[in-house]
């Protein structure tokens, strides 16, 4: 007879025990029960015991170190990676989306009118200039900020002023710059853009959501400061800076992007009425972003499509 | 822009520490883009006198001995190779130890003392290029006697203990007044809190009806020209010598213009320069005898046109131009003499015998300027001065100022002409204090506001109890709308001091495109759970690429000024691009990867949308190496059931690079939705790629319409909590039977029969001698909604099956 065979028999005999309960003084019949209780939990785990040694004695034993088994091919699981201008993209989307603006993407080929006039920037006027812009033989602008967008948000989203409520927008996309490429220069980069319009809108708010996008983005509390700037979509104009986060390292500021009151021109163009209404925007470079936190010197590695690259994300 | 601390400081008062001055202007006025501290580069650098002066036999060079009080006691020896260097001339010495100025800040090379053909020579001698102050090389520079002495700091006497701010000029697009040194200044008194006394100008009140003892004329045309003011005058013979030129004295002008980034020419474009650095307003001066000489005339007929058709000129660059139509001229009697606004021409050029001049001070088109700025590659200080409009206003008070920097009295001023002017009155703007600090988020009082705006000139008119009325001062041209008005105090008092905010929201969840959320959810489906890769491409392709996958470039967008050739069109599709990157990565050792893109496309066939821009189509791009139709099949699989979509593949009959026996397009509800499969081989052969090489293109447009109109119907779940019963069926078929019309017999079975299941094929072998059959097998588990099937039931089930898929001759093994 087996181990485990003699095991189960003396579990069977066990149960006959029980029987004796009936026979006893009832004063003692609690003690004889734990007694027998304890017996059969005793056997139960040592035919659970001998089960188990049964089972594995089957197999052979293998090298629990080793990476895969013997005679086998090495194991792997193909790592597949998200570009991380992309990724970014939709960390800076969602943060801005937890925040209440709606997203929409930005359009690559655009025209005079979103990219410069439905802007506030006279027809031949030299700011056009300061934007370095590419145009197709049909004159479209592929463009050059993300700022094209604003006339749409505003047309978009107008009927949520009529129905009380704010227009909060942000668009994130790809813009161009006829520029030569280097370490620090791309012609092709991403931009986010934010708007926002409601009747109380402030320049004061501006910094503050503005402030708290980028201290939700690091995770910590940021110093900022702003520099006057010039854009004729915007009046008053400013540039953003933040203190340097301590997860970079901290120490010395940081150009954030160009920001200010939507200029009532802007919003007359998109059909919102200035004396109503106010409006603010703000709108920054995203490669940036992902080239701070990941310590990458050299820009062209993003539309580069090196492997080698991607895979360390 | 460069602009000397020295000279703000000589128009207002700072009190700050050049820190804190710095810091307080990138945060109110314009961004800092670095500031040079020269008394570091002119350090130990002294006027001397060389005393004695021997050509040493057989070379170039000259042993002197040069004096210098307070340095050193003793005559100093220096060997000297500069042909002018002579005794009893003032010189500039290096001293030893001390950083040639020209090397500052790269090699920082520092003189010594060495041993020249046997002779000690303690520092240099030094000429115009080795201080950083011009190109010359011809010889050392000269000291005026009556303007230093020997032992002089070279740094106190031409102002080089300074510092330079070079400033952003792009965030002043607006402000033509900040180009000049008063305007800047004004702005420093401003942001700190004084009031700017406003510097008196010369002849500043040159009036306009000025006592002409000679004729001039001047003919404009007010929309390109809206006020061309002229002063003629005779110049003395000094005015024309070149400061920089190796036998006259170094000038503190022409150091103040080589702070200011520009060179000196003569006593007269210097003074014009000079003065545009000081008031923004650009002047040109014109020998007056060529003028006349040009235009045939005994007096000058000024005009400003625009240029004509086929006309040329040549410029002081010795460059003929071609003239573009949008070009202002300057003429002399309808005779082009100048390029408005950009620059002179060179038949009137001044010279070493201008005995009269012209001197211009005149504003012109921005417009027009843009253009010609363009067209003929001109980025002087001049036209990006003109460029940000400056007002009309300032022409005749720096022509004022100019005339004086040449004369010592308005007198001889022999005829002073300005053009009728439409007098630009600057209206008044009205703004109230609640909307200022509404608009800010601030809360100034109304006093702080009106002192903030007086200190730069713009003076309260009228204090109502809504509304305060503000005059715009001349130079203020960009003041329109009462947002100016908010933006100067905002600015002036510091966006820094505001308190921050938060904008008041309802609780309504905002919403993402569908598009991009799209986007997002395939990437973690590819990259996460398939293991590809994503990549970003340009947008902009070569033509060439294009031909690559047999794309005609003509139904592409063509960018008329691209970088390259290689970045020509806007792309028709992504795949060129990702079987481009492909090969690369190939060649860099990687092997059987798929890399994907999901990006914007277009075509010129795709039309114009409702806002008259291209249709752009958000696409999903994939190629994978060494991969089959069937691999593509297996990843579209995926992607349809991650999405829940019904995919209908129909047969290609033709691809431009799609092999179409061994790929399909896809479509869902009749919509085409892409195409995937194979690269025709002399397609992989144009990118160095050999087969298989598979791809799929996919528009997530139309993807995501489908995806939006399916939301609404909610998805019945198909469970049972019977046993299922499990049978392989293997089935012997004709070669050319369809694996799919096999599937669909039994599917429609299998559903007839109100059976929860799943069919999963399992092989298709075929018999390498016999190609007439194959077997297919697929494994089968099935089970009943409401209950447990006995074994009559599953035998009638499997005859159903068995007797359908006899119907299509197939029978099973």
């Amino acid at each position: 007879m087996s181990n485990l065979e003699s095991l189960k028999l003396e579990l069977k005999n066990l149960g006959k025990e029980y029987a004796k309960l009936k026979t006893l003084e009832k004063t003692e019949r609690k003690a004889f029960g734990e007694k027998i209780n304890q017996k059969k939990n005793e056997l139960l785990k040592k035919i659970a015991e001998e089960e188990e040694k049964l089972e594995s004695g089957a197999l052979e034993k293998i090298d629990l170190s080793a990476p895969f088994g013997i005679n086998e091919s090495p194991i792997s699981f193909k790592k597949g990676t998200v570009h991380p201008l992309s990724r970014e993209l939709a960390l800076v989307s969602k943060i801005y989306s937890d925040m209440g603006f709606d997203v929409i993407e930005s359009r690559q080929l655009d025209d005079e009118f979103h990219m410069f006039e439905s802007l506030n920037f006279p027809a031949g006027h030299p700011a056009r200039d300061g934007y370095d812009t590419f145009r197709t033989e049909e004159g479209f602008i592929p463009p050059a900020h993300t700022s094209t967008m604003q006339y749409r948000a505003l047309t978009r989203f107008r009927k949520n002023l009529d129905a009380g409520e704010n227009i909060a927008v942000v668009v994130p996309g790809r813009v161009f710059r006829n520029e030569d490429v280097d370490a620090t220069h791309e012609h092709t980069f991403y931009q986010c853009e934010g708007i926002f319009v409601s009747k109380t809108a402030s320049l004061s708010q501006l910094l503050g959501t503005w402030k708290n996008f980028f201290e939700t983005y690091y995770g910590e509390k940021l110093n900022i400061k702003t520099q006057p700037g010039y854009f004729p979509f915007t009046e008053p104009s400013l540039e953003f800076l933040i203190e340097k986060p301590k997860a970079l390292g901290g120490n010395g500021w940081l150009e954030m992007g160009g920001c200010g009151m939507i200029h009532p021109n802007v919003l007359k163009i998109a059909g919102i009425d200035p004396e109503v209404y106010k409006g603010f925007a703000f709108g920054g470079g995203i490669d940036r972003l992902v080239m701070l936190k990941y310590g990458i010197t050299d820009v062209r590695y993003f539309e580069s499509g090196k492997l080698e690259f991607l895979k360390e994300f | 822009m460069l602009i000397s601390l020295n000279e703000l400081k000589k128009l207002t008062k700072i009190a700050l520490s050049d820190a804190e001055l710095f810091d307080l202007i990138g945060s109110r006025l314009v961004e800092i883009e670095s500031v040079e501290d020269l008394s570091k580069k002119y350090k130990n650098i002294w006027i001397v006198k060389v005393e004695t002066c021997e050509k040493i036999e057989g070379t170039h060079l000259s042993r002197c001995e040069i004096s210098c009080p307070g340095k050193s006691e003793t005559p100093i020896q220096v060997v000297c190779g500069a042909p002018n260097v002579r005794a009893e001339m003032l010189a500039v010495w290096i001293a030893p130890g001390a950083i040639v100025p020209a090397t500052f800040g790269g090699e920082n090379f520092e003189i010594g003392s060495r041993k020249l053909r046997g002779f000690e020579s303690n520092g240099m001698l030094s000429g115009l290029d080795e201080l950083a102050l011009g190109d010359d090389h011809s010889g050392i520079v000269e000291i005026d006697p009556a303007f230093a002495k020997p032992g002089d700091s070279f740094a106190e006497k031409f102002d080089l203990n300074d510092k330079i701010i070079e400033v952003e000029n792009k965030s002043l697009t607006h402000r033509p007044d900040c180009f000049g040194l008063i305007g800047f200044a004004r702005e420093i008194a401003g942001i700190l809190g004084e009031k700017f006394e406003e510097p008196s100008l010369n002849f500043e009140l040159l009036p306009e009806d000025f006592n002409n003892k000679e004729e001039v004329s001047i003919e404009t045309d007010p929309t390109l020209c809206e006020k061309y003011s002229a002063a003629v005058f005779e110049v003395s013979k000094t005015n024309l010598k070149t400061a920089l030129e190796a036998d006259s004295f170094l000038t503190t002008d022409a150091v103040f213009l080589v702070k200011a980034g520009m060179r000196s020419i003569n006593k007269i474009v210097d003074a014009t320069n000079i003065t545009m650095l000081l008031t923004g307003q650009p002047l040109h001066a014109f020998d007056y005898d060529k003028f006349l000489a040009v235009g045939k005339t005994d007096f000058p007929k000024i005009g400003v046109r625009l240029a004509r058709p086929g006309e040329k000129l040549t410029l002081l660059d010795d460059k003929e131009i071609e003239l573009e139509k949008s070009d202002i001229l300057i003429t002399s009697n309808d005779a082009p003499v100048a390029l408005a606004g950009a620059m002179g021409g060179k038949s009137t050029e001044i010279d070493e015998n201008t005995k009269k001049i012209i001197l211009e001070s005149a504003t012109f088109s921005l417009y027009n300027l843009r253009k010609t700025q363009m067209a003929h590659g001109i980025f002087s200080e001049t036209i990006t001065r003109f460029t940000k409009g400056q007002p009309a206003a300032g022409t005749v008070p720096a022509l004022a100022r100019c005339s004086a920097l040449l004369l010592d009295s308005p007198e001889k001023i022999s005829a002073l002409k300005v053009s009728a002017s439409s007098a630009s009155n600057l209206a008044p703007i009205s703004v109230s204090l609640e909307e200022i600090n509404s608009l800010l988020g601030s809360t100034y009082s109304a006093e702080q506001v009106i002192r903030t705006l007086d200190n730069v000139g713009i003076e309260l008119l009228e204090k109502s109890d809504d509304s305060l009325r503000f005059k715009v001062p001349a130079w203020r041209t960009d003041l329109k709308i009462k947002e100016d008005i908010i933006e100067e105090v905002g600015r002036l008092l510091g966006y820094d001091n505001l308190s921050l905010a938060f904008p008041t929201r309802s609780f309504k969840a905002s919403k993402t495109d569908e598009i991009l959320s799209l986007a997002s959810s395939l990437r973690s489906l590819l990259s996460e759970n398939l293991g590809f890769n994503e990549i970003l491409t340009y947008s902009f392709v070569s033509e060439a690429l294009l031909k690559k996958v047999n794309l005609d470039p003509e139904n592409s967008y063509k960018i008329i000024n691209s970088i390259s050739p290689e970045l020509q069109r806007f792309r028709t599709s992504l795949l060129p691009s990702l079987l481009e990157k492909s090969y690369e990565n190939l060649k860099s050792g990687f092997k059987d990867f798929t890399l994907y893109e999901i990006n914007q496309i277009s075509e010129k066939s795709f039309g114009l949308d409702e806002d008259g821009v291209p249709v752009l189509k958000k696409s999903l791009g994939l190629v994978s190496i060494n991969s089959s139709f069937y691999f593509e099949k297996a990843v579209l699989k995926e992607i349809a059931s991650f999405l829940d979509l019904d995919l209908e593949l129909r047969p290609l009959s033709s691809h431009s690079f799609f092999e179409p026996l061994r790929s399909a397009e896809i479509f869902a509800d009749n919509l085409p939705l892409g195409v995937f499969g194979e690269f025709k081989n002399s397609v992989l052969k144009n990118f160095k790629l050999s087969a298989p090489v598979s791809g799929l293109s996919l528009d997530l447009e139309t993807v995501s319409n489908l995806l939006k109109n399916k939301k609404s119907a909610a998805k019945t779940l198909k469970l049972s909590r019977f046993p299922f019963v499990s049978r392989d069926l293997t089935l012997r078929v004709a070669a050319e039977t369809p694996f799919e019309t096999l599937e669909k017999s039994l599917n429609e079975t299998l559903k007839n029969e109100r059976l929860v299941y799943e069919l999963s094929p399992v092989s298709i072998y075929q018999n390498k001698n016999n190609r007439e059959g194959k077997n297919i097998s697929f494994h089968l588990s099935f089970a009943a909604e409401n209950k447990t099937l006995n074994s009559a039931e599953i035998s009638a089930i499997m005859e159903k099956i068995t007797k359908n898929l006899a119907e299509l001759g197939a029978e099973v093994v």
